[in-house]
């Protein structure tokens, strides 16, 4: 070998040589990912670092955000979270909430899904439509429209549980008891995505796993938990983190039907809301970015942790793992 | 085949720029925990005014939201002299939004940028949902971005404590153009102050009276109420106890009995008598006279005793004598969700000028009535517009010339459907009013009368920490609404506990 060769070889060792082709790869994949990269940087991260910052000031909104109108508070702002007296309790509200919608967003769905994959149902392509539809309507308009149904004198919910012999129905959104079940099921109303997502993931099950288990002797319960659950896991799952960030900023509807201050006492105030009103009600921005900050960071670790617990109970057919 | 590449790779960028800056991907939808497709507006419960009026009551926000906010309007200038001094108009946090008045609105921006060459008006009118989100927020950024307006308004004190501490100070800028505000009315003048400061000039009033429903007396075969101050009410003084015998005995169930009636079945109400539309507890408050809940000496919460008895009253009607609808009631559909009056089921409001804008005028047979005596005096509570000018705004004398023009001007009064201040000006505007009604003739002298007693302190004065302690008020009486079983002493007592805690909150100035 020549000392070039040998110079060269010692050389291409030391610095693996990137091929034009390799580059040119690289260099087109990166081109595809900047405007994402531009996107997430100047409408996420940057806002993201943005808060961060004003909440350790007392900026109000009231004036141009600019040095000298506000001032640094130090950790003031994160000090008030633990003392002014809504914020720990509606995240209470949103805690119960998340505790019965998640479930129910999770068990209807999948009753819905099953039932219209079934193949005795006839027209299961108009049920299919029927149970999606709500799914399109603007949340304002379904919260406007519940809230009619739902009212505790002329809606036609109470009108039909009395009809069937219930002589005092609840009075929904007035009554603190019953406000926060009573957006759960608005929540419901809006299965239709959940039960589609469900649906593809029934219908991707392989039928030789049912075939299989109908000779071994198994029943349709057997097989509903011992087949379809494990195989749609990872769509399951998918539901339930969605459902979890979903549920950590429900905001509208709360809104819309229990204002700014989470009418009945403070029933419907979510933790989005104490956010919402305090930042664009009473103007205390830094206060509100602590709130916003709060958010953030619990529905991060929710996630986290289901991640980090849920990935045990998902089965991946093609043997991913976490 | 590389150069096909090239082209084909900058097409596709460049769509995905444009998708990326255009919003956020629908790729992940939210399953049934919520229906997809977010509003992005802030809006609210069907019990408040939409923005056709020029005050957003105090308190919770209540409008009927609509999923999408016309888009703002602006003008650019037509008509200016070109050394025209550019000073932005912004209508947003009251009146004047609405589709119905922007032709006025830009027609009288044209014509005044004709009239004079000093200032040129550029407007910018931001849809007014009611619920303080859209246009309050649009304000917002407009300032925290350096581009504040110079002019903001119509705006009463509701919309103005959104920005506690926004407005310019308007007593230098008079004095220096020469405007003399010793011709209004001392009392205007201070009801026109936030935190002792004046911001703006006394433009338009909204005192407030009884709005009745001829047709329900009529059918009660009762006689209307009284539309002089002293008047009786069939043979009784027009005091508390006559009102409320007339607002049971218009307060009938599904069967036919009035509140009066031991078989009167307040579970199937079908029309009410009385309703204190659209305020909240410091309005209901004012019934048995002015005050605020807050001793400026000390710095401490303390609910006037007026108001006790205003909310004890006030409870009593809605849950015990039932003349007067609860929450599920005003927001039912027979009651119009919350709009009560025209309904056509409820025989008397007590509501200010601006709710004509509220209902079909012509449609109703109705009339307006005074206030009775309680407690031995009567209290009609007020509202009250003004244009204000922004302190960051860079043309505060220009913006101050504009404002003093705006303020006097008859026309802008009409467009807006407030009482202008300047008495001259009263027979135009009740002119039009009365146009507006026809055929039914309106006794609009109850109006002017109604003046005479006005709640002082006002029921929107300032208090520390305004926006909370309006939020607290606000929640107060929408507890009073829902709850049938509620411990009214224990209630206020909590109420003025946490109304301390909002003005110790309050930020130093």
């Amino acid at each position: 070998m020549s000392t070039a060769t040998r110079a060269a070889v010692a050389s291409s060792s030391s610095h693996p040589r990137i091929s034009a082709h390799t580059r040119r790869q690289w260099t087109y994949g990166f081109l595809f990912l900047l405007p994402w990269l531009v996107g997430f940087f100047a409408f996420q991260l940057l806002p993201i670092l943005f808060t961060f910052f004003l909440s350790f000031t007392d900026y109000t909104g009231a004036a141009e955000f600019k040095l000298g109108n506000f001032n640094f508070v130090g950790l003031d702002n994160y000090r008030k979270l633990f003392v002014e007296p809504d914020a720990l309790p509606s995240m209470g509200v949103t805690l119960k909430f998340a505790l019965i919608g998640i479930p129910l967003g999770l068990v209807v769905p999948l009753f819905l899904a099953v039932l219209v994959n079934s193949r005795r149902l006839m027209a299961s392509n108009l049920f299919r439509t029927l149970f999606y539809l709500p799914t399109v309507i603007p949340v304002v308009a379904g919260a406007i429209i519940f809230n009619g149904v739902m009212n505790a004198q002329s809606g036609w919910l109470n009108l039909l549980l009395q009809a069937i012999g219930i002589e005092n129905p609840p009075r929904w959104f007035s009554d603190p008891l019953w406000a926060g079940f009573a957006l759960n099921l608005l929540a419901i109303w809006g299965v239709g995505n959940a039960m589609v997502i469900l649906l593809a993931g029934l219908q991707s099950v392989p039928t030789e796993l049912y075939e299989a288990a109908t000779v071994d002797g198994a029943g349709p319960i057997t097989k509903f938990f011992y087949i379809t659950i494990p195989m749609i896991s990872p769509v399951i799952f998918y539901n339930v983190t969605i459902g979890v960030i979903v549920a950590f900023q429900y905001f509208v509807p709360a809104l819309l039907i229990g204002s700014y201050n989470g009418n009945p006492q403070g029933a419907l105030l979510f933790f989005p809301t104490v956010f919402y009103r305090e930042g664009f009600v009473y103007s205390q921005m830094g206060y509100a970015s602590v709130l916003a900050m709060v958010i953030f960071l619990v529905t991060m670790a929710a996630t986290g942790l289901l991640f980090f617990f849920g990935q045990r109970l998902v089965y991946y057919a093609s043997g991913e793992t976490s | 085949m590389r150069k096909l590449m090239l082209i084909l790779s900058t097409l596709v960028i460049a769509s995905m720029i444009l998708t990326a800056c255009g919003g956020q991907p629908a790729a992940t939808q939210p399953p049934a925990t919520e229906a997809p497709a977010q509003a992005t507006e802030a809006p609210a419960e069907a019990t408040e005014p939409p923005a056709e009026a020029t005050e957003a009551p105090a308190g919770e926000p209540t409008a009927v939201p609509s999923p999408t906010n016309p888009p703002p309007v602006t003008t650019g200038g037509e008509g200016c002299d070109p050394a025209a001094t550019q000073i932005t108009w912004y209508i947003g946090l009251g009146a004047g939004s609405n589709a119905d008045v922007i032709p006025a609105e830009k027609a009288w921006v044209e014509n005044y940028n004709k009239s004079q060459k000093d200032a040129c008006i550029l407007l910018n009118i931001v849809y007014n949902d009611g619920g303080g989100g859209n246009s309050y927020n649009a304000l917002r950024a407009l300032i925290a971005g350096g581009n504040a307006p110079d002019i903001v308004g119509p705006v009463g004190k509701a919309g103005r404590a959104s920005f506690q501490g926004a407005w310019a100070d308007v007593t230098p800028l008079a004095e220096a153009a020469g405007f003399d505000l010793s011709a209004y009315d001392p009392a205007l003048l201070e009801f026109t102050k936030d935190e002792g400061v004046l911001v703006g000039i006394p433009f338009a009033l909204f005192p407030s009276f009884i709005f009745y429903n001829k047709k329900l007396f009529d059918e009660a075969q009762l006689p209307y109420p009284p539309h002089t101050v002293g008047e009786q009410y069939d043979g009784k003084p027009w005091n508390l106890e006559t009102f409320q015998d007339l607002a049971m005995k218009l307060t009938v169930d599904a069967n036919g009995n009035d509140a009066t009636s031991p078989d009167f079945d307040p579970a199937n109400i079908t029309q009410f008598g009385f309703f204190e539309q659209w305020t909240d507890a410091r309005g209901i408050g004012s019934l048995f006279g002015g005050g605020i809940p807050y001793d400026e000496a000390t710095g401490k919460a303390v609910i006037p005793d007026t108001y006790v008895q205003a909310w004890k009253w006030y409870y009593d009607g809605v849950w015990t004598h039932h003349f007067m609808p609860n929450a599920d009631y005003q927001n039912s559909d027979q009651f119009n969700k919350g709009n009560v009056f025209p309904s056509g089921n409820l025989a008397m409001a007590h509501v200010h000028t601006w709710y004509t804008c509220c209902f079909d005028n012509s449609a109703m047979s109705w009339d307006i009535a005074v206030m009775p005596e309680i407690n031995g005096q009567i209290t009609a509570k007020l509202h009250g517009d003004t244009f204000a000018i922004l302190e960051d705004s860079k043309n505060k004398d220009i913006a101050f010339k504009v404002l003093s023009d705006m303020v006097v001007d008859p026309e802008l009064a009409v467009i807006y459907g407030g009482m202008p201040a300047v008495v001259a000006d009263r027979p135009d505007f009740f002119a039009a009013k009365s146009e507006a009604a026809a055929p039914n003739e309106i006794d609009w002298s109850v109006a002017e009368e109604m003046l005479k007693y006005p709640d002082l302190p006002n029921h929107e004065a300032w208090l520390p920490n305004l926006a909370e302690a309006n939020s607290l008020l606000g929640a107060f009486r929408t507890t009073m609404d829902q709850t049938p079983d509620l411990n009214l002493d224990e209630a206020i007592a909590q109420l003025q506990s946490d109304l301390q805690a909002a003005y110790d909150a309050a930020p130093t100035p």
